[in-house]
């Protein structure tokens, strides 16, 4: 890959093969290992062995009525037209080119989609909703939806190699994914429409199953929001009667997601053999003035920030413009001995070969905020585990500047 | 943003398509919201709050693992609240396992919020329609100003009552400005203020 013509910031972006192991791509939720170390990406470990099994309740909402469909309520066809978009929704991700899950290439990997009627699959009041079983449920009442909150996917993983969950295997590492469930409050506050019935009357009122399914999906193999406004992992849905992107087809399942996504999810599952997308571009986010970090409380003993965190990273195609891939920088971590650095770092990764990229960074105060990304930037330090330390604020208080391209 | 432009003008093209892109609806997804304009947001919390963060910690509780949250009260701007409160969210690592919930506000020791609280059957409190009801709070390091932005500043919300997205999120408004726009929607419904 030809080096990419560098946008810089007040902020100086600094391009430069690190030594250490920078923050991994776009917004990945990441786990500290419970006996320390760095954190790392959570993910499945999957093998023809041990595939993601997967399944949803049949259960549904009836009054009022949550989920529409073509086919009447009640009837196999009506779980029939529900399970296909389900199975459409995953198949975008399996449908990506470039990773250890992919259908075509690896096929096995993502279980049969079975049913279970019982409404509680998702959650109950015994501390056994982590049973291992990773279930889509749209009749939820649980205790974690408040006001105006009408669904969410809750994701489980090991904080330590062996630790299991329920009928799930021991984990072969820390951040292993063991458990996701997927929860639709069943309260009538929302309707939610499969594609078929999307162009029917009461359709254009109610949400698009096969949108919300896919980005939750993404959740489900261990993405967390993208700042990427194109990407499916924008944390924003089509309004009702409406979807973005393209429908999955047989040519092209995986036409829902952005390039952002597909590069976000060849990071976590990337293909061995894959030739074509194993570009990357590292750097650094740093201040012009570095006496701007001194007022940064320190994150851990003894630590300072010696960069910007919490800066978006965005890579763009230099011949159309087009977004590629963003990230949220701002750390590294050296693996030699486990130790975390605010040091402004950023990874793009898994990028195709033979193009220009354009690089720019931003601070989060335009289309997505620091708040839409709390709890991934929170996660990379945690209170409980051997390294403790404080991730800082994101900072939002620098200017982009340009920086002349390196001759 | 004008000197990325001169220099990049593909992606200024791109750039510059952003804020009408935007102004097509969207909402949130691993969180859908129902909109709630501020005002019938301050009527919807029994109690708000401006608080600083004091620390967290986790634990299993219906089923789930919860992040329970201490805030110290520094002022209590509807209802009533003790000195400190605790607020669960959901989510949090408990013992080997990490629970992950996207669309959940969390918070630093030390940093400050004014917060929309709704309390819980188990006696503490959990904020209203999550990032939507968290307002943080940001002291500019020159003029010493306070502002607020919405953590869901970024999303728009959806109304049941018209169907229709609206993006009304609150960013960088002066914090005298939102507590005169929530006294004055607590006025209007003659709701009293505190107790």
């Amino acid at each position: 890959m030809r080096p990419a013509l560098a946008i810089a910031t007040a902020a100086l972006l600094v391009f430069s093969m690190m030594s250490g192991h920078p923050a991994e791509g776009y917004l990945l939720d990441t786990t500290v290992p419970q006996g320390g170390g760095c954190p790392a990406s959570d993910r499945w470990n999957l093998s023809l062995a041990s595939p993601l099994s997967r399944r949803w309740s049949t259960s549904l909402p009836l009054a009022p009525q949550t989920v529409l469909t073509v086919a009447a309520g009640g009837t196999s066809a009506q779980f029939d037209e529900i399970e296909q978009a389900i199975s459409d929704s995953f198949g975008a991700w399996s449908g990506v080119a470039g990773t250890t899950f992919n259908a075509t290439a690896y096929p096995g990997l993502i279980g049969p989609l079975a049913r279970i009627s019982a409404a509680s699959s998702c959650t109950n009041d015994q501390e056994s909703n982590v049973d291992g079983f990773n279930t889509i449920c749209f009749n939820q009442s649980s205790m974690g939806f408040t006001s105006g909150v009408l669904a969410f996917t809750r994701v489980i993983t090991a904080n330590a190699p062996g630790v299991s969950v329920g009928s799930s295997p021991p984990a072969a590492f820390a951040g292993q994914i063991l458990d996701a469930d997927t929860l639709f409050r069943n309260d009538g506050q929302a309707m939610f429409v499969t594609p078929a019935a999307l162009a029917t009357p009461q359709g254009q009122g109610a949400y698009d199953l096969e949108s919300l399914l896919a980005h939750e999906i993404g959740h489900w193999f261990g993405l967390d929001h993208s700042a990427v406004w194109r990407a499916l992992m924008f944390p924003f849905a089509p309004p009702p009667g409406q979807f973005l992107g393209d429908r999955p087809t047989a040519q092209a399942p995986d036409g829902p997601l952005s390039d952002d996504d597909r590069a976000g999810i060849r990071l976590l599952y990337p293909d061995p053999n894959d030739a074509v997308n194993v570009g990357a571009i590292r750097g650094r986010v740093l201040p012009a003035n570095p006496f701007a970090l001194a007022e940064i409380p320190a994150p851990s003993p003894g630590a300072v920030v010696t960069g910007i965190f919490g800066a978006h990273v965005v890579a763009l195609d230099a011949d159309t413009g087009a977004v590629i891939a963003g990230t949220l920088g701002g750390w590294s971590c050296d693996v030699l001995n486990s130790s975390l650095q605010f040091d402004g770092s950023f990874d793009i990764e898994r990028l195709p070969v033979g193009h220009n990229y354009t690089i720019y960074a931003e601070p989060l105060v335009g289309l997505a905020t620091p708040g839409d990304f709390s709890d991934a930037l929170i996660d990379l330090c945690s209170s409980s585990a051997a390294s403790e330390c404080t991730t800082p604020a994101a900072d939002t208080n620098f200017n982009p500047r340009t920086r002349p391209a390196a001759p | 943003m004008t000197r990325i432009r001169k220099t990049f003008a593909p992606a200024a093209r791109y750039l510059a398509l952003l804020p009408a892109l935007l102004a097509i609806n969207l909402a949130a997804t691993a969180t859908t919201l129902t909109r709630m304009s501020l005002a019938t947001m301050s009527q919807k919390a029994p109690v708000i709050v401006r608080a600083r963060c004091l620390g967290n910690s986790t634990g299993w509780d219906a089923g789930e693992i919860w992040t329970f949250t201490s805030f110290e009260i520094e002022d209590v701007w509807r209802g009533a609240a003790p000195a400190r409160i605790v607020v669960r969210l959901l989510g949090g690592r408990a013992g080997n396992i990490t629970s992950s919930v996207s669309g959940i506000p969390r918070f630093h020791a030390g940093e400050e919020a004014v917060l929309f609280l709704e309390p819980t059957p188990r006696g503490d409190f959990s904020v209203v329609s999550w990032q939507q009801g968290t307002f943080r709070i940001r002291r500019d390091s020159r003029t010493g100003e306070e502002s607020v932005t919405q953590d869901t500043a970024s999303f728009a919300t959806f109304d049941p009552a018209t169907r229709q997205f609206e993006a009304t999120g609150i960013r960088n408004l002066p914090i005298d400005l939102l507590r005169a726009r929530i006294e004055a929607a607590l006025r209007s419904t003659g709701t009293r203020r505190t107790q």
